[in-house]
């Protein structure tokens, strides 16, 4: 395949949000204190839950596992901190309502900061030394899933498949949602770290073309990555592909069709393409898995909002509740209304704030209440006006509306001859809504309607 | 810390469009087409367009009491329908027959449907298709604009018989096409037609002041570009055709878009969403239907105008344009559903 590439490449649909700032955008990555407690759910990602390893009233290390299954679509957890278990309980899950965490007392006489290891790594690293076994396996015990929010287990995509040879691997730094920072601050400030994870990466999934997306709305990162690849004695003919600034941009689906420009098959996956896709955190996550045995415990998560004292970019040990994050940006002012936890746009609203941060916690984002109800008729919704903007924004070119309606009256036959299930939830068509319709609210109930029905 | 958190469903942030900035923008582009029609017709203008806005809301909100439903005329909805309709009769019409139709266009071309969005007609048209078969004399007399004729009748009821009338462009055209006579005549109003110096209906008249609300509708990406685009263009290419085979007797395609509501139909009525499709490719069909039903209707039917019907009729098929042309997804349909 020859893939011909444009400048400022894009997909048709999305939308450009522009009251959501990044307002962490020049914060750099600090790390933050070591909590009292943490809770490390056992599902943080795709696939089975994990089981615990350790009981009520053990001593766990940094880095020892204290969960782990045999299913093939799984990763296993570490603990952030030293301590001891004090349960294992049901907390409050992002994603699953409850589910159950392995609740850890930090011990907090002996408890090193986990320090940054960006600079154990320079600009001329080479994966050579490493064989693609290697890397797998060390990407498996380090337990390392999707960072951009997926949380699919990244040895999963890495590994080799005999029947789905890779050929392109793609690096995303789009960063999925506005508002979030993440990414960007990682290009920025962990650049060789996080190239010598895209080294390893290309090694151990066998491909031989690598692309590394980037929005033009971050000229640095495009320019400081370039530069460190020029420098660089091996950059393995790494591309950095600029690409217009739009969500979902970072969307999988999208980014491949903006980079290579062919689409993903409806109800494919892009394997079928020989396509790997990872994320510029999971990333510098291999490379700190594979060079020092290094498990995932930490992850950078933006903290942003307009009542927020000092937004910012924590390397954020995983467990930490949300409100102790929050508490530690300078606290919120009463005027906050919502906290998501991931961006404005595809990020979940949490009820309680003791939620703990998983691997695919990008982002705290607080909104206010002018910010949510914001462009809202006496904040209520009025009938569909047919106005067709949903359809103009939907990147994977569906009729949003006819779905919305299709799932509200009960006819999910309906829903599904208007393709619900290649639906991204992207949340555009409620974004751009003049009517105020949830469109991708009722397209998501339906989904899982429909998911029950099988 | 915090103690009234919403929780909702994503996403958590909303774009600039809500369903009244959309109707408002479209009253704001109507300023132009009021405003040039307040010049050329003087007090007709205010009490026609006055009384058709009071009656469409004073209908709205009869209906929804009625129908035990929350007020609707927040949405501004029942305001367009008010100004396009009362834009879209002659400037004599008695008020009597202005309520009427306002009445009639939102109870029955609206409410009876469910209410907004819910309309398989455009309102105004209804309402105004409703005044044409129900009072044909009336919907035909044009008196001449104030500026021809500064001694414009009053309006009460007993002088509109006595009022100076005038064919309107488009009358004589047809008149032209019937008697196999030139249309030479015709040709030389365009410029009055452009400005709005002409016999017309009420908002009909003034190119100029439709054509600025019009590109501001779309700058403001209230509308899209296609519906506009499709009408004006198949009927300037269905006009074009004619006037090449003929040029003595049917008038010159320019004159056909600046004439007889092509453009506050164009800009204005096609482009309501409610009884538009949806996807860009059924705003073509539908906008080129349009176009090609009016100048069928102008060349070889029986009305001077069509724009009215033309709409109405491609209202009834939106419905079927829309299931015609169900979008495949950007993946392609799935190889095994």
């Amino acid at each position: 395949m020859n893939y011909e590439l444009k400048n400022k490449q894009t997909f048709a649909g999305g939308i450009h949000p522009k009251s959501a700032e990044k307002l962490a955008k020049d914060c750099k990555i600090e790390p933050f204190p070591v909590p009292k407690q943490v809770a490390v759910m056992l599902s943080q990602h795709i696939g089975a839950i994990c089981k615990p390893l350790v009981k009520k009233g053990d001593d766990v290390k940094i880095g020892q596992k204290i969960g782990e299954t045999d299913a093939f679509v799984s990763a296993a957890v570490h603990s952030p901190v030293n301590g001891k278990v004090k349960d294992i309980a049901l907390q409050s899950h992002v994603v699953a309502g409850r589910s159950k965490a392995i609740i850890i007392e930090t011990d907090l006489e002996n408890n090193p900061q986990k320090q940054l290891c960006k600079d154990k790594f320079n600009e001329n690293f080479s994966a050579e030394k490493y064989s693609a076994e290697e890397i797998c396996n060390a990407v498996n015990e380090a337990g390392i899933v999707g960072l951009g929010g997926a949380g699919f287990p990244t040895r999963v995509k890495l590994e080799p498949n005999p029947r789905l040879p890779k050929k392109t691997l793609i690096i995303n730094g789009c960063e999925c949602e506005p508002c979030i920072t993440g990414d960007y601050r990682i290009m920025l400030e962990w650049t060789n770290q996080m190239i010598a994870g895209v080294k390893l990466a290309k090694k151990a999934s066998g491909c031989s073309d690598v692309f590394i997306g980037i929005e033009d709305n971050k000229p640095k990162a495009i320019k400081t990555i370039i530069e460190t690849l020029e420098k660089s004695s091996n950059n393995e003919k790494i591309k950095v592909v600029p690409l217009e600034t739009k969500y979902p941009q970072g969307g999988e689906r999208q980014l491949i069709k903006a980079v290579l420009g062919i689409n993903v098959p409806t109800g494919g996956i892009p394997p079928m393409l020989g396509v790997v896709v990872l994320n510029v955190a999971t990333a510098a996550a291999i490379a700190e898995a594979v060079v020092e045995k290094a498990p995932l415990t930490h992850r950078v998560v933006t903290i942003t909002g307009k009542t927020i004292a000092k937004p910012a970019n924590y390397y954020v040990p995983i467990g930490t509740a949300v409100n102790e994050l929050l508490e530690f940006a300078g606290g919120v002012t009463e005027k906050s209304a919502k906290v998501v936890l991931g961006g404005p746009m595809m990020g979940i609203a949490i009820a309680d704030l003791t939620t703990p941060v998983t691997k695919t916690t990008g982002a705290v984002t607080v909104l206010t209440k002018q910010e949510i109800g914001k462009a809202k008729f006496a904040c209520q919704q009025t009938a569909c006006i047919r106005c067709g903007r949903c359809l103009e924004v939907c990147p994977e070119h569906l009729n949003p509306t006819k779905i919305a309606h299709a799932v509200k009256n009960d006819m999910l036959d309906v829903a599904e001859d208007y393709y619900i299930k290649a639906c991204i939830e992207c949340g555009c068509c409620s974004y751009i809504c003049p009517a105020n319709i949830e469109v991708a609210g009722y397209i998501k109930t339906g989904k899982i309607f429909l998911a029950r029905q099988k | 810390m915090l103690k009234d958190i919403t929780v909702s469903c994503a996403p958590h942030i909303s774009g600039r469009f809500s369903t009244r900035s959309v109707m408002g923008d479209v009253i704001i582009a109507l300023v132009p087409a009021m405003l040039a029609a307040g010049y050329y017709f003087r007090m007709h203008a205010v009490i026609l367009i006055a009384t058709c806005v009071i009656s469409s809301m004073a209908t709205e909100w009869l209906c929804n009491v009625i129908r035990k439903k929350p007020n609707s005329l927040g949405d501004f909805s029942a305001v367009i329908t008010g100004i396009i309709l009362a834009l879209s009769v002659p400037p004599n019409l008695p008020i009597w027959a202005a309520v009427i139709g306002s009445c009639f266009a939102i109870a029955i071309g609206k409410m009876v449907f469910g209410g907004l969005g819910a309309n398989i007609f455009n309102p105004a048209m209804a309402g105004r298709a409703f005044l044409a078969v129900s009072f044909g004399m009336m919907m035909t007399t044009w008196t001449v604009p104030a500026t021809i004729n500064p001694e414009m009748p009053n309006i009460s009821a007993e002088n509109t018989v006595d009022a100076r009338t005038q064919a309107t462009p488009l009358a004589l055209s047809k008149e032209a096409i019937k008697k196999g006579q030139r249309a030479e005549i015709v040709n030389e109003q365009l410029k009055d037609a452009i400005t709005g110096q002409v016999g017309g209906c009420l908002g009909e008249t003034s190119a100029i002041a439709l054509l600025i609300g019009g590109i501001y509708l779309i700058v403001r990406k209230t509308i899209s570009i296609h519906i506009p685009l499709a009408v004006l263009l198949s009927a300037f290419v269905f006009g074009s055709i004619a006037w090449l085979i003929n040029p003595e007797v049917y008038i010159s395609p320019v004159v056909h878009l600046a004439t007889g509501g092509l453009l506050i139909g164009a800009f204005f009525i096609a482009t309501d969403p409610v009884t538009a499709p949806l996807s860009i490719k059924g705003m073509w069909i539908f906008g080129c239907g349009v176009g090609i039903v009016t100048m069928l209707i102008r060349i070889v039917g029986e009305y001077p105008e069509g724009m009215m019907f033309s709409i109405l009729l491609m209202n009834a098929v939106t419905p079927l344009i829309d299931r015609f042309c169900k979008l495949i997804p950007a993946g392609g349909k799935p190889s095994a559903a």
